[in-house]
């Protein structure tokens, strides 16, 4: 389907797919192939030099319907650092909006909305995914698919988050399925693999009340994953595992109103964060402040632009 | 295996004494209490029951365990039942085959460790999961005074096959080859046993949630009889519901062998839709800061 040209919406539901290649010529990197086809939009402002790219990754109209699939390829290589960023959060409707009154929802209501991203990361290159979060509606279903190969000596960083819906609407997780995998593979060794499966309950227990997805997720309304691996990052999981092992946790009598946790992956090589607040913008201040040892890599002007 | 001696095996592994170390885990409803999570409703900040807190948290715990490890259970024991039925057909030393059954195991178990990304959850399931490894060869082999008496030629097969791949396992186990995870490792026992692939996946659920109230006795969270209740009323509902939910996943590893094919992932095997998964992000980050807790009487 390629429909760039059209100002309107197709009706249907659409498969778009891209691809990135970024290499170096000097020390710039360059994006030697930059292509994508509707629902997918792609968009480098400029080289910043210091072997860093940063590419956003949009939707046109600004979210993305049930039936829609994606499919992003990316390849990181000759050192280079690539950064990609979202514009906003991806929002994921049961239907597009603007077809609403128009068009009767139910051909297309059971859809599931698909992304998919395959990257290659080469030895010595780097790859920063640190979009804004998604936030899917009322009664939307998505699934997120990724996949990274690393060479050995590639780093990596994966920002991975959920909003609780527009909470302004009062949508508080009341979407019918949320799926996202994340697998990190380096070389042949699969290092990580992170599967989150959030919907409600398919089936009801008789003698027992009903519990929607939302208790089992209160209070918060975010949570973020963070994967990061590789020579690039060991600095910034060593900072954060200091000050993990600092905590000391005495008896609370409610819970508080932000939560965090490390794991490691490869005896430190790697790590995993969770965090979990009552507020998006809480869990953006702190991402923001435990990843600060980023800017170091990509330049403080590059760093800025992923939680503004 | 018949029901009567299949009913007779639950009786033994359903016992609380059992040597496995699930006395001293949890899983992570230690951390939920220090963090403030049992006492209040999080969603209306209303002080609640502690039967309904516990309820609560057996809840959320077991649909999360059960859709991440049921798949691995049901993988090692169909990988185990087959090995042992096959040894069986054949009458005679399957030298090749048992390192098969080893590499996938090793293939199934290593999943298992990459999709468990929380040190403290990973910590508590080898330490359970190599236990019962060891329960087998020592609590459930015959007493070499009883072996001369052979009342059936292929039980004895059967038991020197399953003795031979927990032995080799283990063996794995101490050179560092094999991780030992809980799920993996009760997959391999319960099939040993004879007992039924789905008999062995209720059972596991079952324990799970029984650990979860003695660990809220032990807290002092809730009284002992209590425990039973919930255990009667509430855990098995719950188990029935969560057999539903998940007896049919399986976990997508990839069988490196031809004896065992049908292991392999199908053409048709969308993980997204029947693959393992975390359902339940915030009892993941609690387990994972349990270590971070300035007192704590158990290990996860």
């Amino acid at each position: 389907m390629s429909s760039d040209l059209s100002l309107i919406p197709t009706p249907k539901s659409s498969l778009g797919a891209g691809r990135i290649v970024l290499r170096s010529c000097g020390s710039d990197a360059v994006l030697s192939e930059m292509s994508s086809s509707y629902p997918l939009k792609l968009l480098s402002p400029k080289i910043y030099g210091n072997n860093v790219a940063v590419v956003y990754i949009l939707s046109y109209g600004g979210g993305l319907v049930g039936g829609d699939q994606t499919t992003l390829a990316v390849e990181v290589r000759d050192q280079t650092r690539l950064v990609l960023l979202s514009q906003g959060s991806t929002k994921v409707f049961k239907t597009r909006p603007a077809l609403r009154l128009s068009l009767p929802s139910v051909e297309i209501s059971s859809a599931i909305t698909v992304q998919r991203m395959e990257v290659v990361v080469a030895s010595a290159s780097a790859l920063f995914l640190l979009p804004d979060p998604v936030t899917c509606f009322r009664s939307a279903k998505y699934h997120q698919l990724q996949t990274f190969r690393l060479e050995e000596d590639a780093s990596i960083v994966i920002l991975d988050w959920i909003t609780s819906g527009r909470r302004s609407l009062g949508e508080d997780w009341v979407f019918s399925r949320y799926y996202s995998l994340n697998e990190v593979l380096v070389g042949d060794e699969r290092v990580a693999k992170d599967v989150m499966l959030l919907e409600e309950p398919q089936i009801q227990v008789q003698a027992l009340p009903h519990r929607p997805l939302r208790d089992r997720l209160a209070p918060y309304s975010c949570y973020a994953m963070v994967i990061m691996y590789g020579p690039l990052v060991r600095s910034t999981i060593q900072q954060l595992s200091t000050r993990y092992k600092e905590i000391s946790v005495f008896k609370r009598s409610s819970p508080p109103d932000l939560l965090w946790s490390l794991s490691t992956i490869r005896d430190g090589k790697g790590c995993v964060l969770r965090v979990a607040a009552l507020e998006t913008e809480a869990v953006k201040v702190w991402l923001s402040g435990s990843l600060s040892g980023l800017g170091d890599v990509l330049g403080a002007d590059v760093y800025r632009k992923a939680f503004v | 295996m018949d029901s009567d001696h299949e009913a007779y095996i639950l009786l033994l592994l359903s016992d609380g004494n059992l040597p496995t170390g699930a006395f001293v885990a949890s899983s992570g409803l230690e951390s939920y209490v220090t963090h403030g999570f049992f006492g209040t409703d999080s969603s209306t900040s209303q002080p609640k029951s502690k039967i309904s807190a516990m309820t609560d948290f057996i809840r959320d715990s077991l649909a999360a365990y059960a859709r991440s490890a049921l798949p691995f259970v049901y993988d090692a024991h169909k990988l185990t039942e087959e090995f042992l039925s096959y040894g069986m057909d054949v009458g005679d030393e399957k030298g090749a085959d048992i390192a098969s059954v080893e590499a996938d195991f090793i293939a199934l178990d290593t999943l298992y460790e990459a999709m468990t990304l929380n040190d403290v959850v990973r910590r508590a399931s080898k330490a359970q999961g190599v236990a019962l490894l060891t329960l087998f060869s020592k609590g459930f082999s015959k007493p070499s005074s009883l072996q001369g008496f052979i009342e059936d030629l292929d039980v004895t097969r059967r038991e020197e096959l399953a003795t031979q791949l927990v032995d080799r396992l283990k063996l794995q186990v101490r050179r560092g080859r094999i991780l030992g995870h809980l799920p993996s490792c009760w997959g391999v026992l319960t099939a040993a046993l004879g007992l039924s692939a789905e008999r062995s996946q209720s059972l596991h659920l079952f324990l799970h949630a029984r650990n979860l109230l003695s660990s809220s006795v032990r807290l002092n969270t809730l009284g002992p009889y209590a425990a039973q209740q919930l255990l009667l009323h509430v855990v098995h509902p719950l188990v029935n519901i969560e057999m539903q939910n998940c007896r049919h996943l399986r976990s997508g590893y990839f069988s490196t062998t031809s004896a065992t094919t049908e292991l392999q992932p199908h053409d048709d095997f969308d993980e997204s839709l029947h693959g393992p998964a975390n359902t339940w992000p915030l009892g993941e980050i609690l387990a994972a800061r349990h270590d971070l807790q300035h007192s704590r009487i158990f290990n996860s």
